[in-house]
């Protein structure tokens, strides 16, 4: 009962503060929720990047390792038995010749050159899914090396692009947790300095409260809950102008910025409204908190 | 020097105090069995510029006591209050609180301590967004207490300090010895056995602070120690009670029925 009149004196007291200083606390929401529409609409991109480099990273994960004609088959199998059993492997299909000309004539491209040779040209394969991007090299460096492969073209491995896409990933995500980062210090920095201007307004109201033996908690209590407010607020006023902006946008810019593959994605919305109802209350509770412990001292 | 004076004093050897003021620093909590209430030993307070506040600070309070801290602007009164609510620490020597050592406390023991303490200032501290009531309320409302003990407790403070009439009126519509009341009452309602008042007569006419005067004999005389600095020398005059000089950061005379000027000449021609 005790703590329940302690929540609502403290929930009373953000209230009551916030609107005190509706200014400044004005000026704090206003300024997260723009932090939050940034963080959102990187949350977007990089949702959508992600979707094209998971993309691209599936396809070229699978490398082909092409069989000889003289190989026996028995060392085929040998060697595909020995693939899966490696634990950076994800599986192996084994392609054989008359399969893999069924392929090679069901694309278009290839039809004059069928229509110009005879027998069955193209090689056996063995198609390895490799479980990490970064483990393609090693496990084109065992194909290249056993035995039984073609050894014109033992492999369709393409090093270089593949080092430029493991590249370009991190890179991407550096980035994005650098904006993060960049995002959460200056959010924390404004609602820590809305805390301050609340705690100068209401410094007499303090200064009494240690007189009379408040704990230090029940004094800090209401800047934190006035430090979530302001950040919910934020959040919310960010979702829904996200929201309200987010088909219109992908729909107009789709053709234009062709080389961000924009798409409208609704199962993203409910993960985009999380993240932003979180942080918005985290960041809220960071900054009042940092603050609290800054000017509020018993 | 001090507590040479203070050995010898006869009223002191009468109430049987503590031995712990004529020994050495080192020495080991003094006895509190319910007797003394405040004890400084060797306090000293260095301010970050260097300015030395307290000096080697040796006082003693027993239970029961009402005493004077008189002496000039600066001299170190609020700066003995400051330390003696804990508000800040001092640089050297021991302060023991009804046997607990202040500089040793944690701070989430701190509001604990405080609600034992009256405490009343010259600017009186009142929220002006409240009424008597809700000033004298808040704090009981700090604690969590229910509206029923609020109200009980707040009405027996108002009784005390014969404010009732006035419990929905906001401070700037009281006069200044009326909000000194009900910042008495506010420091009352936690039933404090220790008051502590800096300078609470400064702002009053001679009459009123005589009047709030009244008030503290009362609470002194329901068995509560008190402890005000003071430069209200009619007051100090009239009520003969210990007095203690601070001047210059040091006690340089303790009196148990002293009189305001006296106290200053005495100390004066010592200098």
């Amino acid at each position: 009962m005790r703590l329940f009149r302690h929540l609502l004196f403290a929930l009373n007291s953000a209230w009551q503060s916030f609107w005190r200083n509706a200014g400044v606390s004005v000026a704090a929401v206003i300024s997260i929720t723009l932090i939050l529409i940034l963080a959102g609409v990187n949350l977007l991109l990089g949702h959508a990047l992600a979707g094209v480099l998971d993309s691209y990273k599936t396809r070229v994960s699978v490398i082909s390792i092409s069989v000889s004609d003289q190989t026996p088959l028995a060392t085929v199998y040998d060697f595909k038995q020995q693939l899966e059993a490696d634990p950076r492997v994800a599986g192996v299909t084994f392609v054989t010749k008359d399969e893999e000309l069924q392929r090679f004539s069901a694309d278009p491209r290839n039809r004059d050159l069928i229509a110009n040779i005879e027998g069955n040209p193209v090689p056996a394969k063995l198609e390895v899914h490799v479980k990490n991007l970064s483990d393609v090299d090693a496990i084109n460096n065992l194909g290249r090396t056993w035995r039984g492969a073609d050894r014109t073209d033992p492999t369709d491995y393409q090093g270089d692009f593949i080092a430029r896409m493991v590249k370009l990933s991190a890179w991407l995500t550096l980035a994005g947790y650098a904006l993060m980062a960049i995002l959460v210090v200056v959010s924390v920095v404004i609602v820590m300095n809305t805390i301050r201007t609340a705690v100068y307004h209401r410094r007499q109201e303090i200064e009494v409260m240690k007189l009379v033996g408040a704990t230090e908690w029940f004094v800090r209590g209401p800047f934190v809950i006035e430090g979530v407010m302001t950040g919910v607020l934020a959040a919310s006023l960010a979702l829904g102008l996200l929201l309200g902006a987010y088909r219109p946008f992908v729909e107009r810019f789709r053709a234009d910025l062709f080389f961000i593959p924009l798409s409208y994605d609704p199962r993203f919305v409910s993960t985009l409204g999380q993240d932003l109802f979180l942080g918005g209350a985290l960041l809220g509770a960071m900054g009042s908190y940092i603050g609290v412990r800054r000017f509020v001292r018993i | 020097m001090a507590f040479i004076l203070r050995r010898n004093l006869p009223w002191r050897r009468r109430s049987g105090a503590p031995s712990h003021q004529t020994t050495h620093l080192s020495v080991i909590a003094p006895d509190f069995s319910g007797r003394t209430v405040i004890s400084f030993q060797h306090v000293w307070k260095r301010y970050p510029n260097g300015t030395d506040a307290l000096r080697d600070i040796n006082l003693s309070v027993p239970e029961g006591d009402f005493v004077f801290l008189v002496g000039p602007s600066g001299a170190g009164k609020s700066s003995l209050v400051r330390l003696l609510i804990r508000e800040e620490r001092p640089t050297k020597g021991k302060i023991f609180v009804n046997g607990v050592e202040l500089g040793r406390m944690k701070r989430r023991k701190l509001p604990h301590f405080r609600r034992k303490v009256g405490l009343v200032f010259q600017d009186f501290k009142l929220l002006p967004q409240m009424t008597v009531h809700e000033n004298v309320a808040f704090a009981l409302r700090v604690l969590g207490e229910s509206r029923q003990v609020i109200d009980r407790r707040v009405a027996r403070a108002l009784d005390t300090v014969s404010l009732h009439g006035k419990l929905g009126k906001y401070p700037r519509e009281l006069s200044g010895g009326e909000q000194q009341r009900v910042a008495i009452a506010r420091a009352l309602v936690h039933a404090p056995r220790l008051m502590i008042a800096d300078e609470p007569t400064g702002n009053l006419d001679p009459a009123t602070a005589w009047e709030i005067m009244q008030l503290f004999l009362k609470i002194n005389a329901d068995g509560a120690t008190v402890v005000m600095a003071t430069h209200n020398r009619e007051i100090v005059d009239l009520l003969r009670r210990r007095v203690v000089v601070i001047e210059d950061g040091q006690v340089v005379r303790d009196d148990r029925a002293g009189r305001y000027h006296e106290a200053l000449q005495a100390s004066a021609l010592r200098a």
